[in-house]
């Protein structure tokens, strides 16, 4: 398997689990305090970066006894060009569901502990469509 | 001001296998590129900067005008 698909899938996998994670531990987040709700966030943001580095070595270990040889990972401009786009698409969709939030919890009045909620999923969000970005234009 | 979109091409399909029959990793580590960027090249989905097609009409000691030619 390609090496960047490799790791593209390596970031889905571990932002999903990191959601699912935290989706789990939010069931009452409207009753929940500000403090235990970050401490979920906190730990669900941690679970990702371990679930990530976890994924990279046990995909990079069973890809090179599949293929029994090594990929050098080299990154050139149309890496970093794609790269960019990326960006560019995880921040557009973070800033449009940064406004869609802020709107919603000022006309419906809701809680602040769901937007907190909703902006650490939105970064989540922008996280896989970008990863989705990345997998289309490598393919 | 030239607003017709411009449809870039390229021989180095051609121009690899008359080097020898080299391959696309072969071209890629000779001009510090992945493998997958050579395929993009070959298949126009991918139109490299100026500095990497020079790079690449150099690997082939040809002039850059008879890799990359607009259609």
């Amino acid at each position: 398997m390609n090496i960047k698909i490799r790791n593209t899938l390596t970031e889905i996998i571990s932002a999903s689990i990191a959601i699912i994670w935290m989706y789990s531990k939010l069931n009452a987040a409207a009753n929940m305090s500000i403090a235990s709700i970050t401490q979920v966030l906190v730990q669900g943001i941690g679970i990702s970066i371990l679930a990530a580095i976890f994924f990279a070595i046990v995909i990079a270990i069973v890809s090179a006894i599949i293929t029994k040889s090594e990929e050098k990972n080299v990154v050139d401009e149309r890496d970093n060009m794609i790269e960019f786009y990326a960006w560019r698409l995880s921040g557009v969709i973070f800033g449009i569901s940064l406004v869609i939030i802020l709107a919603l919890l000022g006309w419906f009045n809701l809680p602040i502990n769901l937007g907190i909620i909703a902006i650490t999923f939105s970064v989540f969000l922008a996280s896989i469509c970008s990863t989705f970005l990345k997998i289309y234009l490598y393919r | 001001m030239i607003k017709k979109k411009i449809h870039i091409e390229n021989a180095v399909r051609k121009l690899r296998f008359n080097n020898d029959e080299m391959t696309q990793q072969g071209l890629a580590e000779l001009v510090g590129v992945s493998r997958q960027t050579i395929v993009a090249i070959e298949k126009y989905k991918y139109t490299p900067s100026l500095d990497l097609a020079f790079k690449i009409a150099l690997a082939f000691d040809r002039e850059i005008q008879e890799v990359f030619f607009i259609n």
